[in-house]
């Protein structure tokens, strides 16, 4: 698969990350690059039925799901940006794009 | 040596480092190790039995703590100090260990030379023109630089071990859920493993088993004991050690292979054997990890969005998306925006099944590989840690795949979860070299063990041609 500008402004747009005109020619030739370096996986022979290998344990031990208070040693208002009233505050949502 | 004492001698080599330009920590303060050590002096007066009473450790600034700031060296996070604490670190304080600072990294702990700080890049401790290694090259460097006796690092893809090889010094990544990642800042969590460096093997022995054993902070951490390694054996005599072919290339650097021809020598001398063995998967490692762990870090770096903590800016549309946009766009460096990048876009419509779900299916025959050498009776792998000594800053950064490669020999093992650890093994001009022991699944006590036999016979600084 070649990447070009098309495929790097649509995942920088999944990605909700600002990628400008200036740096977008050596972004489009880096990930290329990359994504090259990877596809040498397709010459691996594997059983189409191998499931993905996860290190750790077997199960995975879930919690009760129950609320508990959290010990947090400064409260959550001192680190946002604007907080107030128990909300953290953001700009208005605009209008979402169709993606 | 009291507390106090201890935490004036570590103040006085963090200055000294700082005075260097090695540029290997962010944060710390004398304030703040004198504090610790009061508290430490007055729980030993009161009886308390500390193993690690007033041992200084440098922390990687991935690993949170809440007396000083957490940035994982990314502008995004200037600022941010976490209102919890690792669980690593808490363990640390509770055997009486002194925070002695927070380290410079690889942004995210995305990197393989530590220049890709937004704090600027970590000087080698021996060529300031080189660098330590990466991500924990803050922590690697310390710790050569004897500013501290121990440090923790953060693994994902060897970011450990690596630096522990080129800066000199022993590096230990557990096996996976061995160390709770609580207060780890995650990178790709089915990778990720808190690590320690240490002077020796036995001082990262020290550390490691104070952190290690389960947390139900941590789902992942396994239900087993605390590490803890034995003294080092006097003999390696019924001890199996396999030399997977595939680590050992005919180009492979001359001083690299003769250094690691002595640690096989070694071995045979403490009267245990050597044997050749084949991991016919392992060129594939780095594509592999170059897939899952971007993919899992673009999934994980999604919470830096400029609502909550750390940096905000809006763009120029001045709506919540243009927020996000701005605030990651302008947040994140390059290496961590490529990585981003490439995760998204091997994760997305289309392209799913051809890279993301095709690479987990190689991680298993990666792992495959390892159990199958494991259970013919081999006990431990020994490999060079890097193909080559610590290369010079500048030398790698405009080619993102050439410094991946600098982790060919560390990846595998993230991939499958394994313990493995990095011990010196001399030095070829003056730069040092690595040997690196794997082991099985919960194999970390004798793989240590094994380490510290090793140590004993392999000079650290013989120069080796």
């Amino acid at each position: 698969m070649t990447i070009g500008r098309d495929e790097v402004l649509h995942a920088a747009r999944l990605a909700e990350i600002a990628v400008n005109e200036a740096e977008l020619e050596t972004l489009v030739a880096q990930v290329g690059r990359i994504v090259a370096y990877v596809e040498q996986l397709g010459e691996v022979t594997d059983d189409a039925d191998a499931s993905g290998f996860v290190a750790g344990p077997g199960e995975v031990r879930l919690r009760e799901d129950e609320v508990r208070p959290a010990a947090l040693l400064h409260p959550v208002a001192d680190m946002a940006p604007e907080f107030s009233q128990g909300l953290f505050l953001v700009p208005r949502r605009g209008v979402m794009e169709e993606e | 040596m009291s507390a106090a004492d201890s935490a004036r001698e570590a103040a006085a080599a963090l200055e000294r480092c700082d005075a260097l330009g090695l540029n290997a920590t962010l944060h710390w303060s004398a304030e703040l190790l004198d504090a610790q050590a009061a508290a430490v002096d007055r729980r030993a007066a009161a009886g308390e039995v500390l193993p690690l009473a007033g041992v200084p450790v440098a922390i990687k600034d991935n690993i949170v703590t809440a007396d000083a700031p957490t940035t994982c060296a990314s502008r995004i996070l200037e600022g941010y100090t976490s209102p919890y604490e690792a669980t690593a670190v808490t363990r640390l304080r509770d055997a009486g260990a002194l925070i002695a600072a927070k380290t410079n990294l690889d942004e995210f702990a995305m990197g393989s030379s530590t220049e890709h700080s937004a704090f600027g890049r970590v000087q080698h401790p021996l060529d300031a023109a080189r660098v330590p290694g990466g991500s924990s090259g803050g922590s690697a460097a310390l710790v050569a630089a004897g500013a501290v006796p121990a440090a923790l690092g953060s693994e994902t893809g060897g970011s450990v071990r690596q630096p522990a090889s080129f800066c000199g010094v022993v590096g230990v990544k557990p096996g996976y859920g061995r160390v709770s990642r609580y207060g780890l800042v995650a990178f790709g969590s089915s990778l990720d493993c808190v690590s320690v460096f240490g002077r020796t093997v036995e001082d990262a022995g020290r550390v490691l088993r104070a952190i290690s054993g389960p947390d139900p902070l941590d789902s992942t951490s396994l239900a087993a004991p605390p590490i803890t390694p034995g003294p080092a054996p006097a003999d390696l005599r019924g001890v199996r050690i396999g030399l997977p072919r595939e680590y050992f290339p005919a180009d492979l650097d001359p001083a690299i292979r003769t250094a690691l021809d002595r640690v096989a020598g070694a071995v045979r001398a403490l009267g245990g054997t050597v044997e050749d063995v084949s991991l016919p998967h392992t060129r594939y490692a780095v594509p592999t990890y170059y897939i899952i762990a971007p993919a899992e870090a673009s999934a994980n770096l999604a919470r830096f969005d400029g609502v909550r903590y750390g940096l905000r800016r809006i763009g120029p549309e001045g709506d919540v998306r243009s927020l996000y946009r701005a605030t990651r766009g302008e947040g994140f460096g390059p290496e961590v925006r490529r990585r981003v990048l490439v995760g998204t876009y091997v994760l997305s419509a289309g392209y799913y099944d051809a890279y993301y779900r095709k690479a987990q299916r190689v991680r298993s025959l990666i792992a495959h590989d390892f159990a199958e050498v494991f259970a013919s009776g081999v006990d431990l792998l020994l490999t060079p840690t890097t193909p080559t000594t610590a290369f010079r800053a500048g030398e790698r950064t405009e080619d993102p795949v050439a410094m991946y490669l600098a982790d060919i020999f560390v990846s595998a093992v993230n991939l499958a979860g394994l313990p493995a650890i990095s011990i010196p093994a001399g030095r070829s001009a003056g730069l040092p070299i690595g040997a690196q022991l794997i082991a099985p699944a919960m194999g970390d006590e004798r793989m240590i063990e094994v380490a510290a036999a090793l140590e004993r016979m392999v000079s650290a600084v013989a120069e080796v041609r």
